[in-house]
């Protein structure tokens, strides 16, 4: 051998970290603080030899030099993985594990070991910009703000403030969701609407009609506890990769059996121990096909049901209609393969629920929802430690940005859009309730759902008395969020042709930039990332976590506070705006922003989770467990980590946080929880709240409808508020104090009452398996819009056409028509979509860092190896595949067993390219990603869900031609 | 002293790729290059397993020995680094490697490949540990800081495990024996045993350590 | 043409054709490759087993660790390089067995074999004289572009030879003398001009056999020439009627030519790793062209011995373009006879050349 290096001697021993590593023991900061190792210099320097990998850049880590560790949040799935990035001089040079984290415990997936790069910012917009004649010009901030405030006041005043869209994103940190939320309403619309809605708005839809609240109700680490995994139309592999770890936990030492329901085989199918194939949007009969085996069996656990669950008698009767023959006819599962899944279930308890777009992006998108909500109920998994309903969310603060109601029905924490939402949310922002009224167009424009982002383009190119607002989409302000994220991007592109004004709000130019449909009128505003600001994100688990600005924005680009404080200026309304938040300069203070929502999201309990209690959570991270997340020692002993919604009261209370939603075996104030009652006390003579079951402590041995004044009074317990809680609730209440309530007490006597008394203050209620707001109370299956099974269309037909959020919704028509053009003959495979775990969203940011685009080079539709062979296409030749309405794609072919036959898959990251041609052209000058495709929303199709507008990603048809 | 290998557990790998950018972010890798990789092998039916692959810095590693130049060297810790400075690019190395380990800046005309990269084990290279030079050639030093390749500290799901051999064997056989069933380590065969026979079986003559096998 | 020819070479020509198109199969597939798209059913590689707790597995000693991987293990990568989608090539294993343990040996024994062959020769034999002596008239035998095309080609395979040796066995006989730091530079010079020489190389065979296949196409003559071994191997002057080329050097050209062109084409292979073959490929390619170095070297060794020391006379030829007449007349009378008849030499006239002495 050529030389022995001398012995190193590291730290700590090797072997005790990874075993701790392994088994979930303290990480590695034992060795963070061991290696401050500083030696040699910058001597050296400008003589490197040869076979230098690279040169040492600004970016470029330089040895020796001290290095400042950060602590942030990826800012890519809903996970919640720490980011460690160790900076020096102010740029950030490397990324460290995460150790201290409860939820990643130093790991990361492709995209979080690669976050470094966004904020080297290669490919990102570097200064303002704007299309003149088709060529993009830079300009100053100012000139900017002053131009875009000109013309969206100009479209105000000719068209009223609901022809401008606002399109926020799951990507702002908390502040910004809450921040946009407020602007458009101050502006005066609630055409307002973010990622959500493309993702998990018909899960937030279907939970929340079932039990109370839209979110996950346990957490990843959680499913450690579970006894059995169940995935339907979710591939965490790809999706959530660090959760992952969670379940594989869960698997090997539980021995849990991990079922896998989904008509791809995924890399998470790669890891199941049953794998369901099944003929795309048939989740429900699946399901009903579990709860019929289970039903026959007497599985279902009828002491719960009787005791918290309402309606369940209707659901056996639908679900005696789906025999395993008529199952297997109609997705194509086998009855004893159901058998088996129903029996892992019922005899593996607890078992966790596991689901993710495959289910919620269709049509029966809630529907799918509901029916999987009710087979946990019916099996007694909800509230109970191991099972639970976990829903991985998409975005890194998806669930915040929802919670904060960047949404078109709801005002923050989900307090909807009535005038008593609206006279809430006026008192916390201290401006009059007619303040707020005289900036809508009109007092049933304030209280109207607004046009959702899945159709703005139908708002843009509709006449003025198609919408049930006064006038059409005439501006556009998009701020994270990417143009490929729709479907039916022909009609998408003629929309952004009739736009007076688009702003593109982003670290990237994303494809709403790169059109060739449009010549002027639109602005590039460079946003900086999560890395370069503070604030609060909500993982999936409703843990909040706070991230530290890592560097200050790069380039000219600005953080999403400064750059809506700059438009509220210039639109005249900055001063009421942040009446309570301080600005420093044109910078608002984060801080501030998160203490008014404190002060406000009492729904949701989103009000102990302080500034101050959230950083010192980021601290204290390694005092957690590493599977209750439980704080074990230190200052935040008894503690949840991230403080998990609801988080009752004010930061003081110290209340822990829910770790797992209506878990009836804790108390309130150690995170214990009922169902919501939600919906009223009876319906028909039954009564909705809980029977004999309640929350551990509870003064109220029996179920109770939610905290109001008058419930304070009837119980007697009024007394107990203080003087100065009394002070605010009459206030609020005014003449009628018995109305306010639990949510709308700014004081937070009511709920310090109840809480007090061992209750929640949103009572204590039955879930409802029958949910009768909704178009199917009781879930039924639904052909899709274009279904590969003309024959099934008539006896489950897609939903009556009917008006909703200001647009006709025409789900039947569109079938029928389809039908009547012999659509499934023509168009002979199912087309689906999903992520890769390389790539997330629209892709233009991930596609732009270079470490990631190495390795996903391309855009291809995966089509099975039997197909292929009879198309005669092979792997990596080109195909059209060709949409039923406009669309045509250009794409490599991926020959696969992953697809069955007749299906193929497509993945939705790409864009870039157009029916064959190359937009590359059309990006901004160094900005255009690596990698370029043709968005998958080329060829998807009609479809909506009507109760919260959902489009159709999942299951359409399509045809393959050979290019 | 430690005895420093890779494990890939097949059952724990989900072909997240976190180890081939996590190396990427790391060192500043370029493109084209992939010091790790992440294969997956029966794609898309039952069976599937994906394996990341990097240097397994063999016992008796190959490139070693049949590097015209005699540029590799084994670490006390175990660890096959390369001499840039001596490197002449021939290739040789990557047709030994059984992992396709090697790689080269330009693997295009008229062999002028430059020098050969790979994995260090995030150990670097001859220079003084964590010199300017020694980054700049080969990335970061982290054994030298007494912390793990990066590609295994950030893992998603701790399928690639980077350590002592005897503990990692020692982790992967507990974790094994907890869920019931192993794949038996990727390539460990073919990097580090020796008890086959012949004088380039895996492991071959020369042999350092007695190794211990099941 | 004679109808000896194309029979000759038949099995030269097959074994480079079939070669050729040998490569890229061998480099795509291996034995037990799981191929990625290939049948279903029970997995073919260990440790592809289901995921089902085995009652095997009680504790951790019941753990298997090391699973033999014989074969190779072809997977699939999302990136786009095929070379990356080979986990596991076990062929590296004979590829090193090959380069480290047999072309040491081989290389070892042909060349120092070839050398002690020629000096036992050498001393057995002597150098082969001019029978009758000098005649001191010169016949011209190599034009200029003649000699233009062999000693490009000589000068390029010197510095093939040379460099190619400094790569195969600097290691072990180098750098215990001069050490890495020098040898690399070496090795690294070697490379690039094992690299440019191939192309004076090229071009000199090129040129070879364009001037000269006419006369290196085989005939009844070179059979006789062969029985008698050139006439080599006895003591006494014998010399096998022959043209302007006899057999050995017809077999020479031949070797070089043939030789040659699979040494290019093999190194220009290698020299564009994965444009036309897979690992694999390239292994087999080495090997290849390293035995037919070694070959070509030992050849060429008796070819320079012969040129100079070995034969009087014989030098003159390439190293000034004429002959000696009386070693025209011994070595290659068909030759001479001919060039008298078409009047290129008048017998018994002097000849004007330069160097006369």
């Amino acid at each position: 051998m050529l030389t022995k290096r001398r012995p190193k001697t590291p730290g700590t021993p090797l072997s005790d970290a990874l075993r701790s590593v392994d088994a979930g023991g303290p990480g590695r900061r034992a060795f963070l603080k061991a290696a401050g190792v500083t030696a040699g210099g910058l001597a050296g320097l400008g003589a490197l030899g040869g076979g230098m990998m690279r040169k040492a850049g600004a970016d470029s880590m330089m040895p020796g030099v001290e290095r400042v560790l950060r602590k942030n949040v990826c800012t890519h799935c809903s996970v919640g993985c720490t980011v460690v990035a160790e900076v020096q001089n102010g740029v950030w040079v490397q990324q460290e594990p995460g150790w201290d984290s409860p939820i990643s415990q130093g790991t990361h997936c492709a995209k979080g070991a690669s976050v470094r790069e966004l904020v080297k910012g290669e490919r990102r917009v570097k200064y303002p910009l704007k299309l003149v004649d088709g060529e993009w010009t830079r300009v100053s901030w100012e000139q900017a703000i002053d131009e875009i405030g000109a013309r969206l006041l100009a479209i105000r005043d000719t068209y009223g403030p609901d022809s401008v869209f606002w399109l926020g994103s799951a990507k702002f940190s908390n502040e910004g969701a809450y921040l946009l939320r407020k602007f458009a309403a101050f502006w005066g619309t609630n055409n307002v609407d973010h990622q959500a809605r493309i993702c998990h708005s018909t899960t937030v839809a279907g939970v929340a009609n079932t039990w109370g609240y839209g979110a996950m109700t346990n957490s990843y680490n959680d499913i450690q506890h579970s006894r059995c995994l169940v995935i339907i139309g979710g591939n965490p592999a790809e999706a959530h990769p660090v959760a992952m770890q969670h379940m594989l936990r869960a698997k090997e030492r539980n021995r849990a059996p991990w079922i896998v329901i989904d008509p791809r085989f995924t890399r998470t199918a790669a890891h199941a121990t049953e794998y369901v194939r099944i003929r795309p949007g048939t989740d429900i009969p699946v399901v009903w096909g579990l709860l019929w085996h289970i039903f026959q069996n007497g599985w279902e656990d009828k002491d719960y049901i009787a005791r918290r669950v309402y309606g369940m008698d209707a659901i056996r009767a639908e679900v005696a209609k789906w025999t395993p023959d008529v199952v297997e006819q109609v997705s194509g599962v086998p009855a004893e393969q159901l058998l088996r899944v129903a029996r892992a279930m019922a005899e593996n308890k607890p078992a966790t629920l596991i689901w993710c777009m495959g289910a919620t992006q269709k049509t029966v998108g809630t529907a799918n929802v509901r029916a999987f909500s009710i087979l946990q109920l019916a099996l007694g998994n909800i509230g109970v430690p191991g099972g639970g309903a976990n829903i991985y969310r998409g975005h890194t603060n998806v669930q915040g940005a929802t919670d904060m109601g960047l949404d078109v029905s709801t005002l923050p924490s989900y307090y909807g859009l009535a005038e008593g939402a609206w006279r809430h949310w006026a008192r916390v922002w201290d401006v009059p309730y007619e303040y707020m009224l005289s900036r809508f167009g009109s007092k049933e424009l304030m209280e109207a759902k607004g046009i959702p982002t899945t159709r703005w383009f139908d708002a843009a190119l509709a006449e003025a008395g198609e919408l049930d607002q006064p006038n059409p989409i005439r501006g556009l302000v998009v701020m994270g969020h990417g143009g490929n994220t729709v479907t039916r991007m022909p009609d998408m592109l003629k929309g952004m042709e009739k736009l007076d004004l688009l702003v593109v709000v982003d670290p990237h130019p994303t494809s709403f930039a790169a059109v060739r449909q449009r010549r002027d009128g639109s602005y590039i505003l460079p946003a900086c990332t999560q890395f370069e600001t503070d604030g609060s994100r909500v993982a999936s688990n409703r843990s909040v976590q706070w991230g530290q600005r890592v560097v200050d924005p790069i380039f000219e680009s600005k953080d999403d506070y400064e750059i809506m404080y700059l438009l509220a200026r210039r639109l005249g309304f900055a001063d009421e705006l942040f009446k309570h938040i301080k600005v420093n300069g044109t910078n608002p203070v984060p801080e501030d922003i998160l203490r008014e929502i404190n002060r406000g999201c009492l729904s949701t309990g989103y009000t102990g989770q302080s500034p101050e209690r959230l950083k010192l959570h980021m601290i204290y991270q390694h005092t957690f467990d590493r599977i209750t997340m439980q704080a074990t020692e230190g200052p935040l002993k008894g503690e949840y980590y991230g403080l998990p919604w609801p988080c009752w009261g004010h930061p003081e209370w110290r209340h822990p946080g829910s770790p797992v939603l209506y878990d009836t075996s804790k108390h309130v104030m150690e995170g214990g929880g009922t169902f919501r009652a939600r919906f009223g006390i009876e319906r028909e003579g039954e009564t909705l709240l809980a029977e004999g079951s309640f929350s551990k402590g509870s003064e109220i041995e029996d179920g109770y409808p939610e905290f109001t004044m008058a419930v304070l009074r009837k119980l007697g317990w009024d007394a107990e508020l203080t003087a100065e809680e009394r002070r605010v609730i009459e206030l609020i209440g005014g003449d009628n104090i018995d109305d306010v309530s639990w949510a709308t007490d700014l004081s937070m006597g009511i709920i310090r009452i109840a809480i007090k008394h061992g209750c929640l203050p949103y009572g204590n209620a039955k879930a409802r398996a029958v949910a009768w707001n909704l178009p199917d109370p009781v879930p039924v299956h639904r052909e899709p819009i274009y279904s590969a099974r003309p024959g099934l269309v008539g006896d489950f037909p897609s939903y009556d056409d009917r008006r909703d959020f200001r647009l006709p919704l025409l789900n039947h028509a569109v079938q029928k028509a389809a039908l009547e053009a012999d659509v499934p003959s023509k168009f002979p495979f199912i087309y689906t979509s999903g992520r890769l775990v390389e790539y997330e969203g629209g892709g233009e940011e991930t596609r732009s860092n270079r470490w990631l685009a190495e390795l996903q080079q391309s855009m291809f539709v995966e089509i099975n190896t039997g197909d292929a062979e009879r198309l005669g296409v092979r792997e990596g030749e080109y195909v059209w595949v060709v949409s039923p309405e406009d669309g045509r794609a250009k794409i490599k072919a991926l020959v696969t067993d992953r697809v069955g036959p007749g299906v193929v898959f497509l993945p939705f990251h790409f864009s870039g390219f157009w029916q064959g041609e190359d937009l590359r052209g059309q990006y901004p000058p160094g900005t255009d990603p690596f990698v370029l495709g043709e968005p998958a929303n080329g060829v998807t199709t009609y479809g909506y869900d009507p109760v919260t507008c959902m489009q159709e990603t999942k299951v359409t048809l399509c045809r393959i031609e050979k290019a | 002293m430690a005895r420093m290998v890779f494990l890939c557990d097949g059952e724990r790998c989900i072909e997240c790729n976190a180890c081939v950018t996590a190396c990427k972010n790391e060192h500043e890798v370029p493109w084209g290059i992939n010091r790790r990789r992440v294969v997956t092998l029966n794609d898309g039916r039952p069976g599937e397993r994906s394996i990341s692959m990097a240097c397994m810095h063999c016992t008796d590693a190959p490139c070693a020995a049949v590097c015209p130049v005699d540029c590799f060297y084994r670490t006390d810790e175990g660890v096959v680094l390369h001499s840039k400075d001596l490197c002449i690019g021939c290739g040789y190395c990557f047709y030994a490697c059984p992992f396709g380990a090697p790689q080269y800046p330009r693997a295009t005309l008229f062999g002028s490949r430059g020098k050969m990269d790979k994995c260090t084990f995030c150990a670097g290279g001859p220079h003084a540990d964590n010199s300017p030079e020694e980054y700049a050639a080969y990335g970061t030093n982290r054994l030298a800081e007494g912390k793990l390749p990066l590609c295994a500290e950030m893992c998603s799901t701790r399928a690639l495990l980077a350590g002592d051999r005897d503990e990692v064997a020692d982790i992967y056989r507990e974790r094994s024996a907890r869920r019931g069933y192993g794949s038996g380590a990727w390539g460990w065969s073919v990097a580090y045993t020796a008890d086959r026979g012949g004088a380039y079986a895996p492991g071959g003559r020369a042999l350092e350590e007695p190794e211990r096998t099941s | 043409m004679t109808p000896f020819a194309p029979a000759r070479l038949l099995p030269l020509v097959l074994l480079l054709t079939a070669l050729l198109f040998a490569l890229p199969a061998a480099a795509q597939s291996g034995p037990g490759a799981v191929a990625p798209g290939g049948g279903g059913g029970a997995p073919a590689q260990p440790g592809l087993e289901g995921q089902t707790p085995s009652p095997d597995v009680r504790s951790p000693a019941d753990v298997p660790l090391y699973i033999p991987h014989d074969g190779r293990v072809q997977g699939r990568i999302s990136i786009p390089d095929p070379a990356l989608a080979t986990l596991i090539q076990p062929g590296g294993r004979d590829w090193r067995g090959f380069r480290m343990d047999w072309l040491q040996w081989i290389g070892g024994v042909v060349i120092l074999g070839a050398l002690a062959a020629l000096a036992v020769f050498y001393f057995w034999r002597g150098p082969i004289t001019i029978e009758r002596g000098r005649a001191r008239r010169w016949v011209p035998r190599f034009n200029s572009i003649d000699r233009f095309a062999h000693w490009t080609t000589a000068l390029g395979f010197i510095a093939l030879m040379l460099s190619g040796l400094v790569l195969t066995f600097g290691r072990f006989v180098l750098i215990p003398i001069m050490g890495h730091g020098s040898f690399a530079p070496l090795a690294d010079w070697s490379k690039y001009l094992h690299m440019a020489s191939s192309v004076p190389f090229v071009l000199g065979l090129l040129l070879m056999l364009g001037l000269w296949i006419r006369d290196n196409i085989p005939t009844r003559a070179d059979l006789i020439w062969l029985r008698q071994a050139g006439g080599l191997f006895s003591r006494h002057s014998v010399h096998p009627e022959s043209g302007r080329f006899n057999a050995g050097q017809k077999g020479l050209f031949w070797l070089v030519v043939l030789g040659g062109l699979a040494m290019a084409l093999t190194g220009y292979l290698l020299m564009t790793p994965f444009y036309y073959t897979g690992i694999a490929g390239m292994q087999i390619i080495h090997i290849i062209h390293a035995l037919l170095a070694m070959v070509l070297t030992a050849v060429i060794f008796g070819h320079i011995y012969i040129g100079t020391v070995g034969m009087e006379g014989a030098f003159d030829a390439m190293g000034r373009g004429v002959v000696d007449e009386n070693w025209a007349i011994e070595h290659h009378k068909g030759w001479y006879d001919e060039q008298c008849r078409a009047g290129r030499i008048i017998p018994g006239d002097r000849m004007p050349q330069a160097g006369d002495d």
